[in-house]
């Protein structure tokens, strides 16, 4: 019964996303009024240049894991300077050995050229 | 504070500093304008080569400390996980001895293989001593993790790219399993030592439908499955003959040999030291069965070398199974026997596969007429595939005869029954190996280039151990009786 919060806040919390998903669903036109001219894409009346679609750059997905790692490294480093008088010395040199395996890490991805072209 | 349990943990810690100064050294050099940006996989994989070898020896000297719980109980060591420990880093040794001629063969010139090779290697270390859920955990997911990223490693096949995809995929699908258990476990038992709970479980009844022990029961299970899953055992085999047939062939022997050993002692010392139940034996009985069977059915279709060596890994894990579902302390010797005779017999195999890779060996028929165009590799492979099949007085025979012995030993006809029928339905396949070889005559000629040195003398070694294991097979019985003993009490 102490779960009974979370039940409710997720009820409450997936009417949004069904709304606008179902508003979409009615809005939109029917079959009777859909031909290919009206659902073809508009270039200023011009026939379509050339496909709207891109290709993926790898680059954007490399920075995304790159923040990942070091936005959990950063984490831990907000952790361990809280409570750093209460660990001491051993918790002090835990820290750099972690710090220096991810410092490693990065130069790795340094050298390998993940930090370059953007 | 910890001085002891670092002193303790040297070898491992040896290991991953040689790693770490490898990365360096080989990224710093490689990506090195001045000296040209050299290749560097094939100095990275000698000197892999020897800090395992160093790790071997500072392991097998570390005589003041024999037995130890370290780190707060997370990890142990006694003479289960010594004995273990050695054999992982020999057979990741060989393992790296393979492939020093295959990244010249195939220019694969990623050095990093050989850094996720170690790091796997020693995350496989921890797990054998891992004594905590938690430590267990963490062990496993470094070692999928590093696998993940070498069974994709080929660049340019997407073969390749589609092994590492799924096996990705089922990895992180069965850890989820195995990690949910975990947590159920310790909802319900609030420890997740494996000593406070080998002693909650002594004498506790864990049933479906018992009040508490209904969520133990349901925790026990997920982490079963999870295991059961990485071990690539029947009906969680999917993924197994794609993944080890798309992967490079050097990560595919590394994928057969190595997690076998350190997943297999990590399972003995969770189901046997803490949830010791004959509830789990039934499901046990129940994999070994349909393990065994499938392995020796579905590898008959196969055409190709490494989906049929896939298949009849399954079969193994089978019977190695027998051993385990068993419980008693001869099935556990019997499963480290069996562990030890499989992995030279796969050493061996892959070591072959690997020789003959030079002129394109996908498909089985490519081995025709190998009798007469070399005589001696035929020979090899013929008594490795007897020994396979199970065939007297190779050393396979000795690993199946003990592992049938101890199921008798424990009651379980019905396993050793189904046991000895799919030894003799798998004879089929690997005779047909021999059959191939000597009495086939393909259409057009097909010439090998010779060997290199190393593989040839790995080959010499473990063929020369298969073949007369049974003139003197008290040094592994008396080994693996002190491993048995030294996990159960």
């Amino acid at each position: 019964m102490e779960s009974a919060p979370i039940c409710v806040y997720l009820v409450i919390s997936l009417q949004p996303s069904l709304i606008l998903i179902g508003v979409a669903f009615l809005l939109v036109s029917s079959s009777n009024l859909a031909y290919p001219e009206k659902l073809s894409t508009y270039e200023c009346g011009f026939d379509p240049f050339d496909d709207a679609r891109n290709r993926f750059d790898i680059r954007f997905y490399l920075a995304a894991i790159l923040f990942i790692i070091f936005d959990l490294e950063v984490t831990f480093l907000f952790a361990w300077a809280v409570s750093l008088d209460k660990i001491g010395l051993f918790g002090f040199w835990s820290m750099i050995v972690f710090l220096l395996i991810l410092t490693i890490g990065f130069l790795f991805e340094w050298k390998k050229g993940a930090l370059d072209w953007e | 504070m910890f001085e002891h349990d670092f002193l303790a943990l040297f070898p491992e810690i040896f290991l991953i500093n040689a790693t770490i100064i490898l990365l360096i050294y080989g990224v710093v050099f490689s990506t090195s304008k001045k000296y040209d940006y050299p290749p560097l996989v094939c100095n990275v994989s000698w000197l892999g080569l020897l800090s395992v070898l160093i790790t071997i020896l500072l392991l097998a000297s570390s005589t003041p400390l024999t037995v130890a719980n370290l780190f707060y109980n997370n990890l142990i060591i006694d003479h289960f996980t010594y004995f273990c420990q050695i054999f992982l880093l020999v057979s990741t040794a060989s393992t790296i001895v393979m492939c020093l001629g295959y990244f010249k063969e195939e220019s694969l010139n990623a050095f990093e293989s050989i850094i996720l090779i170690l790091l796997s290697t020693c995350s496989m270390l921890f797990m054998i001593s891992a004594y905590d859920l938690i430590a267990m955990y963490l062990a496993i997911e470094l070692q999928s993790l590093c696998f993940y990223v070498i069974a994709a490693s080929k660049r340019d096949s997407e073969f390749s790219t589609e092994a590492g995809l799924k096996y990705f995929i089922l990895g992180a699908f069965s850890s989820g399993i195995l990690l949910f258990g975990c947590s159920m476990i310790y909802g319900f038992t609030g420890v997740t030592n494996f000593e406070e709970l080998a002693k909650i479980f002594t004498g506790y009844e864990i049933t479906l439908f018992g009040a508490q022990s209904s969520g133990i029961f349901m925790g026990i299970l997920f982490i079963a499955v999870g295991f059961l899953f990485k071990i690539t055992a029947v009906p969680f085999h999917m993924w197994a003959p794609d993944v080890y047939e798309g992967s490079p062939t050097l990560v595919t022997a590394f994928f057969s040999i190595a997690p076998k050993i350190s997943i297999l002692a990590n399972m003995v010392r969770v189901f046997i030291y803490s949830f010791y139940d004959p509830t789990w034996q039934q499901l046990f009985f129940f994999c070994s069965i349909a393990s065994m069977i499938l392995g020796a059915l579905a590898a008959m279709a196969q055409n190709k070398v490494k989906r049929l060596l896939a298949y009849s890994s399954i079969g193994h894990v089978g019977y190695l199974f027998i051993g385990f579902s068993c419980g008693t302390i001869e099935g556990i010797q019997s499963l480290l026997i069996g562990v030890f005779i499989y992995v030279l017999m796969t050493i061996n195999v892959f070591a072959i596969v690997l020789a003959l890779r030079q002129n394109r060996f996908k498909y089985i028929a490519d081995l025709g007429a190998l009798a007469k165009t070399n005589p001696i590799l035929a020979i090899t492979l013929s008594i490795t595939m007897f020994s396979y099949a199970g065939i007297p007085p190779l050393a396979g025979f000795c690993s199946k005869f003990y592992l049938f012995f101890a199921a008798l030993g424990c009651g379980a006809y019905l396993l050793a029954l189904i046991g000895v029928v799919t030894s003799v339905i798998s004879c089929f396949y690997y005779i047909r190996f021999v059959k191939i070889m000597y009495f086939d005559t393909p259409k057009k000629w097909i010439l090998y280039k010779p060997m290199d040195r190393e593989k040839s003398l790995l080959l010499a070694i473990t063929l020369f151990l298969i073949s007369f294991f049974f003139l003197y097979p008290s040094p592994l019985f008396l080994v693996s009786h002190q491993m048995a003993l030294s996990l159960c009490l």
